[in-house]
């Protein structure tokens, strides 16, 4: 976990609100919150806190331009949630090449 | 929020042949774990992995559904997280079978630690099976 890092990066995405905004921040370079909101029932402040909790997480970098806040994606914390499932799917990778094994033994036996 | 794992592979068997090694409990043991696997709905049963230092080894398992020879589901609990898997069986003819698993509802990254320790020796060992 980098020092950035405040929030768990699961917390960050376990809220559709939030998963949505990495999708929006993910097609464009960055956003402004008025182009964010646009987006979403909840008006700018809930928005905002979404973004505020993503932000903490390492997800979104926000810088000023102008009189504008825009937002922009960091997905490198996305991987500890690539990592997570991974794990799973090496687990069973391996016992398959197990269960591959044990098929051809039998063909043979 | 939670996670799912859908995976698919493919062996030149019969479908009998590849339902009896996912439902004897002996045969289970040669690819995942020792076990205590009765094809049974609602049978309770443990896959026993190797222990380490960070894990019992321990799975909890509760068997849910059997539909010879397609269709095999149980639950998979290591501490605080609960998963369901799920083994489908299609015959593909020639010779080959499909088997789709599908692991549903990783959430917590609790009993990760441990876990991931214990595989890692594992599949150091699996490598050690195969170059045998």
């Amino acid at each position: 976990m980098s020092k950035v890092q405040q929030r768990d990066v699961f917390d960050a995405i376990a809220d559709p609100t939030r998963r949505r905004l990495i999708q929006l921040l993910a097609e464009a370079e960055d956003l402004p919150l008025h182009e964010l909101a646009s987006h979403f029932p909840m008006g700018r402040t809930g928005v905002s806190k979404h973004l505020g909790i993503l932000k903490e997480a390492g997800l979104v970098k926000d810088r000023k331009v102008g009189r504008e806040t825009r937002y922009k994606l960091d997905a490198a914390p996305l991987k500890e949630v690539q990592d997570w499932v991974a794990y799973y799917s090496n687990y069973w990778s391996a016992n398959m090449m197990r269960l591959g094994q044990l098929l051809e033994e039998e063909e043979d036996a | 929020m939670s996670f799912s794992l859908n995976m698919d592979f493919q062996f030149e068997t019969t479908v009998e042949k590849l339902w009896s090694a996912l439902t004897d409990s002996r045969k289970l043991a040669k690819w995942i774990a020792d076990n205590d696997f009765k094809p049974v709905v609602g049978h309770r049963f443990q896959f026993r992995h190797q222990p380490n230092e960070y894990w019992d080894g321990i799975v909890n398992s509760e068997v849910l559904a059997v539909e010879a020879p397609h269709r095999l589901s149980f639950s998979w609990v290591v501490g605080e997280e609960r998963h369901t898997v799920t083994l489908t069986l299609d015959d593909l003819g020639n010779g080959k079978v499909h088997l789709r698993l599908e692991q549903t509802g990783l959430s917590n990254k609790a009993a990760l630690a441990g876990a991931q320790y214990g595989w890692k020796a594992w599949v150091e060992k699996l490598e050690q099976v195969l170059a045998e």
